[in-house]
Parts: C-alpha cells; sequence; structure tokens
C-alpha cells in the first residue's frame, strides 16, 4: 500500500516538473509562496498583497494582465492544481485592482495590482503605505465609486462583486492628515 | 481653504433625507429627529451590541437576551462559546447612539455619539475606543483629545462624544473636488460618514455608495 501511495505521488510530481521546467525561473516564485490563511478576520496585520517578489515578470507587481504574462492560480498548500491556464473570471482567487491618486496623493508607479479577494481594505491601505512610504502621522483613505470608503475591514472580493467593472475593480486613495 | 467644500444648512438636511431614504429601504435604522421649534433638527441612529467577552453560557442556557434586542446587525454574538460560566447577560448589552448634527460654526456636518448600559451608566471613551478599528486606534490613542472631545449635544444638552469637525473640510475636499471634475453627485453625508464612521465604530453598509449612483442614474 505505501509504496503504491509513494508511487502515486511521485506521479503527481512528473506533470508539475514538467510545467515548472518550462517556465521561466522567476516564475517559479510563484509556486513556492506561503499559501493564503484562511482566515477572513476583519485584521490581517501581516498579510501583504501577494506580490511576486522583484525580478518576476512585470516588474513589482502584477500590471498589465497581458497574454503572455498571465497568472496562473498558485496553487493551495497541498495540492497542486493542474491545468495552467487562468480559470474563469468568477473564480478567480484574485481580482484586479485599479489604484487611482486623487488629491495630491503620490501616484503609484505601478497601478495595477492581482489580489486576493479575501483582502481587506486595511490590508490594503497598510501595503499601499507602505509602497508610498508614507509616516505614521499620514492617514490614506480607499474609496469606491469615487466617493465612498469602505470599512476597514471589507474585502475587495466583496467590493469587486459589487462595484467592479471590465474585469477590475477601480479604487481611489487619497492621503489625508485629518487626524493630526 | 475651499470655499466649495463648506455644506449649507439647507443641503445638509436634503443629503440627511437621501441617506435616511436609503437607510429605510434597507432597515439601517437612521431617523431624522427635529428639534423641539423644528426649524433644525439631527440625525440619529441606535443599535445595540452585546460586548462579546461577557455573554458566555452553559450549553443548554439560554445564551442571548436576543429577543428583546430589536436592533439589528451590530450584534457581536459569540459563536460555540459552550464551556463558560454563564454571566448577567443585561449589564453588558451596550447601547450605542450616534448623532449627526450640522455645525453652522465650521458649516460642516458633526459627528456625536455617546455608548451607555442599559441601566443606563455611560462607557468612557476608552471603553468605546475598544469597538474602533485597530488602524485608526493607534492615531486616536496617541493624541485623542485633539480629535475627540465630550461636548454638550446642541439640541439635547445631554454630554456626547465628539469627533472635532475641524479637519473635515481637509478629508472631504479631495473627494469632492473629484466627483465635480467627473461632474459626479455625490451624497456628502453619505461620503462623510463612510470616512468617520468606522473611527468611532460606525461602519456603513456597502449598499449606501450604490444608492448614490442609483439615485444618478435616476435622475439622468
Amino acid at each position: 500500500m505505501t509504496s503504491r501511495e509513494h508511487q502515486v505521488s511521485l506521479w503527481n510530481w512528473v506533470p508539475l516538473l514538467r510545467r515548472l521546467l518550462s517556465r521561466p525561473l522567476h516564475a517559479l516564485n510563484r509556486y513556492f509562496r506561503s499559501p493564503v490563511s484562511p482566515s477572513k478576520m476583519a485584521e490581517e496585520p501581516q498579510s501583504m498583497l501577494q506580490l511576486p517578489p522583484s525580478g518576476a515578470a512585470g516588474g513589482e507587481g502584477l500590471t498589465e494582465v497581458s497574454p503572455e504574462t498571465t497568472t496562473p492560480e498558485p496553487p493551495s498548500s497541498a495540492a497542486v492544481s493542474p491545468g495552467t491556464e487562468e480559470p474563469a473570471g468568477d473564480t478567480k482567487k484574485k481580482i484586479d485592482i485599479l489604484l487611482k491618486a486623487v488629491g495630491d496623493t503620490p501616484i503609484m508607479k505601478t497601478k495595477k495590482w492581482a489580489v486576493e479577494r479575501t483582502r481587506t481594505i486595511q490590508g490594503l491601505i497598510d501595503f499601499i503605505k507602505k509602497f508610498l512610504k508614507l509616516v505614521a502621522s499620514e492617514q490614506l483613505f480607499i474609496y469606491v465609486n469615487q466617493s465612498f470608503a469602505p470599512s476597514p475591514d471589507q474585502e475587495v472580493g466583496t467590493l469587486y462583486e459589487c462595484f467592479g467593472s471590465d474585469g477590475k475593480l477601480v479604487l481611489h486613495y487619497c492621503k489625508s492628515q485629518a487626524w493630526g | 481653504m475651499e470655499e466649495d467644500e463648506f455644506i449649507g444648512e439647507k443641503t445638509f438636511q436634503h443629503y440627511c433625507a437621501e441617506f435616511i431614504k436609503h437607510s429605510q429601504q434597507i432597515g439601517d435604522s437612521w431617523e431624522w429627529r427635529p428639534s423641539k421649534d423644528c426649524s433644525d433638527g439631527y440625525m440619529c441612529k441606535i443599535y445595540f451590541q452585546i460586548k462579546n467577552e461577557s455573554v458566555m453560557s452553559h450549553p443548554g442556557a439560554s445564551t442571548h437576551g436576543q429577543t428583546c434586542l430589536p436592533m439589528e446587525e451590530a450584534f457581536e454574538l459569540p459563536s460555540d462559546d459552550c464551556e463558560v460560566i454563564e454571566t448577567a447577560a443585561a449589564s453588558k448589552v451596550i447601547k450605542y447612539e450616534y448623532h449627526v448634527l450640522y455645525s453652522c460654526s465650521y458649516q460642516v456636518p458633526v459627528l456625536y455619539f455617546r455608548a451607555s448600559f442599559l441601566d443606563g451608566r455611560p462607557l468612557t471613551l476608552k471603553d468605546i475606543w475598544e469597538g474602533v478599528h485597530e488602524c485608526y486606534k493607534t492615531r486616536l490613542l496617541q493624541g485623542p483629545w485633539d480629535t475627540i472631545t465630550q461636548q454638550e449635544h446642541p439640541i439635547l444638552g445631554q454630554p456626547f462624544f465628539v469627533l472635532h469637525p475641524c479637519k473635515t473640510n481637509e478629508f472631504m475636499a479631495p473627494v469632492l473636488k473629484n466627483s465635480r471634475k467627473i461632474n459626479k453627485n455625490v451624497n456628502y453625508i453619505t461620503s462623510w460618514l463612510s470616512i468617520v464612521g468606522p473611527v468611532v465604530g460606525l461602519n456603513l453598509p456597502l449598499s449606501y455608495a450604490k444608492a448614490t449612483s442609483q439615485a444618478e442614474r435616476n435622475s439622468d
């Protein structure tokens, strides 16, 4: 029994190896990221956007979702997901977000990001603040529909369902020292 | 100073009316309360919340006085807490009140709030802050007196905590300027409350954001 199990698991690796070897080296990093936390609780202070490390295709983030750099779904922690094609839009674990600056807020070099659906607004705010190197005394607000600030624990996936169009969610961000 | 970002009292009342219209559609419990002489008024929301750590029960014992709490989704009911001793739930139910008033001096809306136990004992500011989202806590705790003060409610004459309005213009201006650029109507109250609300533990359902665009589409 045991040896058979071993045989089966070995065979599972063959197609994976084939796929890995056919890809550019830098894309391999995607397969070794730590899995997304299943927790959907409001605060995820340590979680960051799953950005490919520097040197990955497309620069610092998943920018233009062009055909040749289509991101395959990273496999979950246990199973290796078969198939390399991007699943249909609705079943994607990540959604595309386009970030637009408002007012005097610095514009991000990379505006388009692929973000897990379960990422909260707060997580996104923390990320943008780090990216823009804002100081602690500066607040950052994110808006949907250019006018409404979702709660910090709102998941971007939900926002995408409500406000997404053309396959992406447009979010405006604005820096403020409102409570400074 | 941006003159355009201030709103007059009539405009304030108009936006409140639109806001309350949607609130009624989704059962969000906001209502308008006119002052005694009816010249002005304010928007008000009351909800009840059970404090998490204090509502515990034996399995089989009745956990929550749910039946006596008609208000909505602000409940934070515990899941599966079957192993702990039952405590007096009544004293741990908290009544939150949020009032939106118009400030003539600042020409912006102002958020008044308070919380109390069912027996009338008020919560301290510190207690209220426990309901404040982490991202705002640090800022507020560093300099709370710059942002939250206790004042007499202009209409009720009772002590309330107030989120100081002096910076309102600062964070509203970019939003409004931006929306004007693209000729989009924005409900000032909805935008403003979506920003300041979470600071004091009040979160607006997403449908408010859609309500504004819906109203736009209907009027186009």
